[in-house]
């Protein structure tokens, strides 16, 4: 078979190593400040802007990363200090129910319309 | 004196327009063909647009700065080609580039449409015009670009330091017409549902425009967001900002539309649902203006914003809604029984499929986009809906959607058959190992990231074997297709495999990590008409001693007095090599970021290739079979 042989180049190519740097501790404080809001720019991440409030809250995050906290509780840090404005990742609580359930709610709508339309047509 | 005929051209196009509704109004009653003047009317009213439009060229030119325009955004020593661009630059001048995009489409709307008939162009002809007089009027109640101030200041205000730039200088207009050209769009659905005209010929005719429209708006979000990437100095290019996202929905809009034309010429279904197509991209496309230019939003591209022209913008957008839905409601007739030919297994389903996705899609950027407004009015509670909101609801409806662009185009109008090709399965099959191995081998998450490549890889090879094997196939769909693959790979690839180090150096500093070595040279200055320019030298040592060296800046402008970073980018097939240097404030170290991205190219490139499907299509005498 033909395609056999593209497989086989896939095998050789998957045998080339790739590897990369497992930076992780700086991977994860990026991860984190792109996910916090610059509260002095316009529309930008701490991990964005080069402004001295996102600059001291990237020393911030470093410090707390290296005194142990994990992601979820350096989040819940920044909101008690700062207020959920500061999270980029909504949480979902009675504020943002709406936000997180009304785009699947059209989804599932525009589901029932669409299965209507076939069902419809039998009868 | 340039400002004085701009600023009475504006008058005589307002009066044009009630000249070319009266005229069109005769015409429209009587039995005769359709008038000839309205027509030279039209490109009157356009001509004074132009001129206007010139006037405020001019006056920026030969910085008039009794012109408060010119004063707020422009500076003697700016270069020409920014003095030029400063025109579009601001509130004002965007709007009257608005104005002229406008009279310009609806110009070329009469000339192209000949062939139909008296009062379908002449509707059209008059629901634009009512969107023209909104504009004219708002342009001189509100937001006048030829206000006079008087004594005549020396010296201007100068322009944004980050809009001085060749990207950002041709991404308005080439957007507006994107915008705009969905007016035209907008008004002809009126008239054809006003007139029970939704047809398969009106279908074949409309498309043109959407096509046309949906190109430039797809260029228009491309520049901004490689703008968005060289010139914001954080190696992004997509941040789902609000005004980015407004700009993503007209176009997820018409999109959608332009696939529902196609099952509407060819098999004269979903009639109601193209009308509610067309006046929602156009409405999305009003409401984009309106929430950049009243300023609610918080956003890196928010320039210009006043809350007064935001009222007027709103009452205007929400009189053309209810005019809209007046006419939907009152004139067009529904369809009932066509639906009912409709067969499971078969293109329109498809593509009714690709419509529910999009408006999904649409439904999260929406919502997502306007949501924290609405609470914080409401509740005066402020929450940010930034990437991780969007990546969470989007990408698993991402998975079926690339199933589906593989797989609906092969499938037939009206009934396809369930005639499973083996070869589907088997480039399935080779798209699963390929990713996974990959994924594997990158050390990612497993899960998410191998069912997405598996995915697009399979809408890749699918379409790139169409490329070579079918014989009827319709080439800008499929290169449209691929391009969205090639897109998503690209995207993906570009977000696993990215690598940044961000660190502080010193002049003669080295940095040294297990896999490079940046050591800060030295720094140059340079002097410009408009700016300094601190030049850092960088070299870069990788493990494998490769060496590259990168000269990021720091540009202090002079009007008005800000400090922005100057990315080096080494640009290469497969990588990005992207610096930025930063100032820190009372410091004698600078901030230096320097990032790895892969694919980049490839980001850009898919987008164009996107386009370029849809610019094929525009030449196309007829869609094939």
């Amino acid at each position: 078979m033909k395609y056999l042989k593209y497989i086989i180049i896939l095998l050789i190519l998957s045998t080339i190593n790739l590897s990369f740097a497992d930076e992780h501790e700086t991977q994860l404080q990026n991860e984190i400040t792109k996910n916090l809001r610059c509260l002095i720019c316009q529309g930008q991440s701490i991990y964005d802007s080069d402004s001295q409030f996102a600059n001291s809250l990237k020393i911030l995050v470093e410090k707390k990363l290296s005194e142990g906290l994990s992601e979820k509780e350096i989040y819940e840090y920044f909101e008690n200090k700062y207020g959920e404005w500061i999270l980029y990742d909504p949480k979902f609580n009675k504020n943002t129910y709406f936000l997180w359930l009304l785009p699947i709610l059209m989804f599932l709508l525009g589901g029932v319309i669409l299965f209507k339309l076939f069902i419809i047509k039998k009868n | 004196m340039a400002s004085l005929i701009g600023l009475y051209s504006l008058f005589f196009g307002l009066c044009s327009s009630f000249l070319i509704i009266f005229f069109s109004i005769k015409n429209f009653r009587n039995f005769l063909n359709f008038d000839s003047k309205i027509l030279s009317l039209t490109f009157l009213q356009f001509f004074f647009v132009v001129v206007s439009f010139l006037g405020l060229i001019i006056s920026f030119i030969n910085s008039d700065f009794s012109n408060e325009t010119v004063y707020n955004h422009s500076h003697t020593t700016k270069p020409l080609f920014y003095k030029i661009s400063g025109t579009w630059g601001n509130h004002e001048g965007s709007l009257l580039l608005w104005l002229l995009v406008l009279t310009l489409f609806l110009f070329l709307f009469l000339l192209k449409s000949k062939e139909q008939s008296k009062k379908y162009r002449i509707l059209t002809l008059f629901f634009q015009q009512i969107i023209i007089i909104g504009f004219f009027i708002f342009l001189l109640k509100t937001s006048n670009p030829f206000s006079y101030i008087f004594p005549t200041p020396a010296e201007g205000l100068g322009l944004n330091p980050i809009l001085q730039d060749p990207a950002l200088a041709i991404h308005p207009p080439i957007l507006y017409l994107g915008y705009v050209g969905s007016s035209i769009i907008f008004s002809s659905t009126l008239a054809a549902a006003t007139l029970n005209k939704i047809n398969k010929e009106w279908a074949t005719h409309i498309k043109k425009w959407v096509l046309l429209s949906w190109v430039f708006l797809t260029l228009g979000i491309l520049l901004g967001s490689i703008w968005a990437y060289y010139e914001l100095g954080w190696g992004g290019f997509w941040f789902w900002d609000p005004v980015e996202n407004v700009s993503l929905m007209p176009w997820l809009a018409l999109t959608t539309l332009l696939h529902c034309l196609l099952v509407l010429e060819k098999r004269f279904l979903l009639t109601s649902w193209v009308v509610i197509l067309s006046i929602s991209t156009f409405t999305l496309s009003m409401c984009g203006t309106f929430l950049v230019r009243s300023g609610i939003l918080n956003s890196v591209h928010t320039f210009a914003n006043d809350p007064e022209r935001g009222l007027f913008i709103l009452i205007f957008l929400f009189s053309l809604i209810f005019l809209s839905l007046f006419i939907f409601f009152f004139f067009h007739k529904f369809e009932n029984k066509n639906m009912n030919q409709l067969f499971w297994l078969s293109k329109e389903t498809s593509i009714l499929i690709n419509n529910w996705f999009m408006m999904y899609f649409l439904t999260v950027v929406l919502i997502g986009t306007i949501y924290p407004i609405f609470l914080e009015v409401i509740s005066s509670e402020k929450i940010s809906v930034g990437p991780p909101f969007y990546h969470k609801l989007i990408i698993p409806f991402l998975i079926p959607f690339l199933f589906m662009m593989a797989i609906g185009p092969k499938l037939k109008w009206i009934k396809s058959d369930m005639l499973i090709k083996k070869r589907l399965i088997v480039l399935f099959l080779i798209s699963f190992l390929l990713s996974f191995l990959l994924v594997i081998k990158l050390n990612k998450d497993i899960l998410i990231n191998s069912i997405l490549l598996t995915f697009a890889f399979y809408l890749f090879f699918v379409s790139l074997r169409d490329f070579f094997i079918k014989k009827k196939l319709s080439l800008p769909q499929n290169f449209a297709h691929f391009g969205f693959s090639l897109l998503i790979l690209s995207i993906l690839f570009n977000n696993i495999l990215s690598k940044e180090i961000i660190t502080n150096l010193k002049v003669g500093e080295i940095y040294k990590s297990e896999k490079f070595e940046i050591n800060f040279e030295n720094i140059g200055q340079v002097e410009k008409k408009n700016f300094k320019e601190i030049i850092g030298k960088f070299i870069i040592k990788d493990s494998e001693d490769n060496i590259e060296i990168l000269n990021p800046g720091l540009r202090i402008y002079n009007q008005p007095n800000i400090v922005t970073s100057e990315a080096d980018i080494k640009v290469n097939l497969f990588e990005d090599k992207f610096m930025t240097m930063n100032y820190v404030p009372n410091q004698d170290y600078f901030n230096i970021r320097y990032q790895i991205k892969p694919f980049m190219i490839w980001i850009w490139f898919s987008v164009l290739l996107i386009t370029f499907g849809g610019i094929m299509s525009v030449f196309k005498k007829r869609y094939e079979n």
